[in-house]
């Protein structure tokens, strides 16, 4: 729903915090805040995106134009949720070779089929 | 790479080596602050360190050229589109007090869904990419071992890219960045849940790198049509992104409120700012702040544009600021150029020493008008929170266009910025962790299976790059044409031929600025000047500023057009002339010496005008100095002066000669020094003329001992004098 428009009801709408202290005002700000902000934090920290796999594999040693080919090879087999990173170190603990050995062959498009396998 | 004051920055250096380069430090640095500090004849309250190296204020040079620097750290924001020029500006900057350099994106990077490489040019910014803020980060480490002060290199970390853009920045030493989802939410248009998804990540890369953070409330300011009124508002974005980034890691300190005076004269500005400032350091005690100055009232008035922002600055001083931020005077009208960002330094830094101690003379009244407005703008933000709960939270909140309306809260027009939460750029791309997911890196937040533990998460791969620099990946260039080895072609050949070109932003533009003032009516008047800047040989002239002076009486004019002229260094006549000596030196020396000087203008010429600028103190003449000066008038016959000199046995005879008909300036010179030699005075005199026409070379020709032509001060002849008088043991 859209806000409509409304006059300016400031004097009627801000009784109950009339009597409020300053310091009681602050708190009650800070509480509202803490609450608008704990459903967006929640999801946060329970989600992943394609920048936030990238910059995983950044910090793993890949270059942006590496990192890009990779999330996307996850992305096609709707493995993101996983993690591009957790899933490259499993391919390259499977197949004994180092991190960036299976980031390298998998943009070579090696070893697709056994991506979170 | 080390930088000599008198030599210019080498991009070609700059760009060496460069996959190799690891910034001198990371993280922030604020200014050393020095609370009792006596800098020449003064002691100041709020100074930090000096500088090793700076250009002071103009004013300076009446009290011993001192460079007093404020506490606050200094803003300048720089992006011309190509970084390479950019980092000249910077240099040039950090010169006169800026340690905080900002630079802005080319259009349109916030919607590219990934890194960018290379050194291709921007539009309005500069494209953000590996290789540009290293070279940058590289000529920031020269200049700030040149000035002697760290100097904060900052972007920003919005848009589709924020996380790796957040990597990017802590790898390379970036030392503050803007990082708020609010504003790619409301600015941008990018999805709501990507925006503050990819946000918790890259403020905890962030966190963890040291950078500071300034958050994005203040371009509402900038955005709503009457910019006072949505101050309520300005507390609630602050605090969401505040209370946001404290939950995904982030300390107080490192978390800098961006904000800014709404208004500008003729608004009783400080009436209104003030409330709004003292409420804001109320509610967020413990944070940091920094100071913007205004940028929604400006147009093209360099000088009242200059006005506002000292007001802006003096509020800073009034309330608390960390940093202050500045404009650049031009910003109303083009692309700033590269004098104008020292211009918006200097209006900071001069107010701030303006200001310097003030708080321990004013102080802001406790109770009365000041405070129950501040009362009133905490209420009326409370309210807002409240609506947004009240009407499902956040994203209801934005969906139903909750922010950016122009009512003063809660007032309300119906015209903010609605976004559908299910929509915009990067719409569905956020997934949920499954129960088994991982990063196996560090400064990686929310679920994770490699963070549980005691060891760092990165133990898994044996260090990432935040831990191991070895590990970063560095690309050069992924486009032959577009980038800054092409560019450096023609500055690079124009170094080697020795040609200058003016410019006011990249290499060689031409571009140069006019000021005419004609005196028709302002439809008359501009399109005179527009052809007389034409007549100047400026090529596709632009009306930059216009004001009326009076309807019928004339209007002034800026006029900027391209000049399309190259000088060679080698053609160019220099005025090899050494500069004098300090004044306190020459009074030192003159004053207890009881020096005496004769002084006419010579043969038929009533010019006086300019000996008496060479003599009179109320002009900087020579007196100031000590030399008692007798001073015979106009069209002085030669032989009085000398009878003059003898009867006052004085050390030198001064001779003003203006006239050039037939080459009398010449024969008035020659017969002074016969005269003085058959006298027998020549040996105990100096002889000194001066004239527009006159020249050093021109008057030792005819036997004097100094000649000196159009510009001349007081100071340059009391100079030459006592170091003649010195040579000649007196």
């Amino acid at each position: 729903m859209r806000c409509a428009p409304r006059k300016d009801d400031f004097a009627t709408r801000r009784k109950h915090l009339q009597k409020m202290s300053d310091q009681e005002l602050h708190a009650h700000f800070w509480k509202l805040v803490e609450d608008i902000v704990a459903p967006l934090i929640e999801e946060a920290r329970t989600h992943t995106t394609p920048s936030i796999e990238r910059s995983v594999l950044m910090r793993m040693g890949f270059s942006s134009v590496e990192t890009k080919v990779l999330v996307q090879r996850v992305l096609e087999r709707g493995l993101l949720g996983r993690g591009a990173g957790r899933l490259l170190l499993g391919l390259a603990r499977t197949k004994g070779v180092s991190v960036r050995e299976a980031g390298t062959a998998l943009i070579e498009g090696k070893y697709g089929e056994e991506l979170g396998a | 790479m080390k930088l000599s004051p008198d030599e210019k920055l080498e991009i070609g250096k700059v760009l060496e080596g460069l996959e190799h380069y690891r910034p001198k430090r990371k993280g922030w640095s604020w200014r050393r602050k020095r609370h009792e500090h006596r800098i020449g004849p003064f002691l100041y309250k709020n100074t930090s360190e000096n500088l090793k190296r700076s250009l002071p204020l103009s004013a300076a040079h009446a009290f011993g050229d001192i460079d007093p620097q404020c506490d606050l750290t200094i803003t300048t924001e720089i992006a011309s589109g190509r970084f390479e020029d950019d980092l000249r500006r910077m240099r040039m900057a950090a010169w006169h007090g800026a340690d905080h350099i900002m630079v802005i994106r080319t259009t349109g990077q916030s919607h590219i869904d990934g890194l960018i490489e290379g050194t291709i040019e921007g539009v309005g910014g500069v494209p953000i990419t590996r290789k540009q803020i290293r070279a940058t980060r590289k000529a920031l480490d020269a200049i700030e071992d040149e000035v002697g002060r760290p100097i904060n290199f900052h972007s920003y970390v919005s848009g589709l890219a924020g996380p790796e853009i957040a990597v990017l920045f802590a790898e390379e030493g970036v030392n503050g960045a803007h990082q708020d989802p609010q504003y790619n939410v409301l600015y941008r248009d990018i999805n709501l849940h990507r925006s503050f998804v990819d946000a918790a990540e890259a403020k905890r890369i962030l966190a963890d790198g040291n950078i500071l953070q300034l958050d994005g409330a203040h371009n509402a300011n900038a955005t709503a049509k009457q910019a006072w009124k949505v101050t309520p508002e300005l507390f609630v974005q602050h605090a969401i992104n505040t209370a946001y980034s404290r939950r995904a890691g982030m300390p107080a300190d490192r978390i800098a409120l961006s904000t800014v005076p709404p208004t500008a004269p003729p608004a009783p500005k400080i009436r209104l700012d003030l409330p709004y400032a003292v409420a804001l350091r109320e509610l967020f005690a413990g944070y940091r702040f920094r100071a913007q100055q205004n940028t929604r009232y400006m147009e093209a008035d360099t000088l009242e544009a200059s006005v506002t922002h000292v007001l802006d600055t003096l509020l800073s001083r009034l309330t608390a600021t960390d940093i202050q931020s500045t404009i650049t005077p031009d910003e109303g009208r083009n692309i700033p150029w590269h004098y104008h960002n020292v211009a918006g330094v200097n209006t900071a830094r001069q107010t701030l020493m303006g200001l310097d101690g003030v708080t321990e003379q004013i102080v802001l009244k406790k109770d009365g008008g000041v405070h129950a407005q501040v009362r009133e703008l905490k209420e009326r933000a409370v309210l807002f929170l409240e609506e947004i709960l009240a009407g499902g939270g956040y994203y209801d909140a934005v969906a139903a266009g909750q922010f950016v309306d122009s009512g003063y809260f809660p007032e309300r027009n119906g015209d903010g910025i609605h976004r559908d939460p299910a929509g915009g750029d990067g719409a569905g791309s956020v997934v949920p962790r499954e129960a088994d997911y991982g990063a196996p890196v560090c400064s990686h937040f929310g679920t994770n299976v490699y963070a549980s533990g005691d060891d760092k998460p990165c133990d898994a791969i044996g260090g990432c790059s935040l831990c191991d620099a070895s590990k970063i990946r560095y690309i050069d260039e992924l486009d032959p044409e577009d980038n800054v080895n092409q560019r450096l072609r023609q500055p690079l050949a124009d170094r080697a031929a020795g040609v200058l070109r003016p410019e006011v932003e990249k290499h060689a533009d031409g571009v140069v600025c006019a000021t005419l003032f004609v005196p028709a009516s302002p439809k008359v008047a501009e399109a005179a000047a527009l052809e007389m800047a034409r007549h100047m040989g400026l090529r596709e002239p632009v009306v930059l500023s216009r004001r009326i002076m009076h309807p019928a009486e004339g209007s002034v004019f800026e006029i900027k057009g391209a000049l399309d002229a190259a000088v060679r260094i080698e053609d160019l006549q220099l005025d090899d002339r050494p500069e004098p000596l300090p004044e306190a030196e020459i009074e030192a020396w003159v004053r207890p010496r009881q020096l005496h000087v004769v002084a006419a203008t010579v043969g038929e010429d009533e010019h006086s005008v300019g000996l008496r600028e060479i003599l009179d103190i109320k002009h900087g003449g020579i007196e100031k100095y000590g030399f008692h000066c007798h001073y015979l008038g106009t069209s002085v016959a030669l032989q009085r002066l000398l009878e003059a000199a003898r009867d006052t046995a004085a050390s030198a005879v001064l001779i003003s000669t203006i006239i050039t008909h037939e080459r009398v300036h010449e024969r008035m010179m020659r017969e002074l020094h016969e005269l003085a030699k058959r006298h027998r005075l020549r040996e105990k005199l100096l002889l000194i003329a001066g004239g527009t026409q006159v020249t050093d070379q021109m008057a030792r020709a005819c036997g004097l001992d100094a000649g000196f032509g159009r510009g001349t001060r007081g100071r340059d002849v009391a100079s030459l004098l006592v170091q003649m008088l010195k040579a000649r043991g007196s």
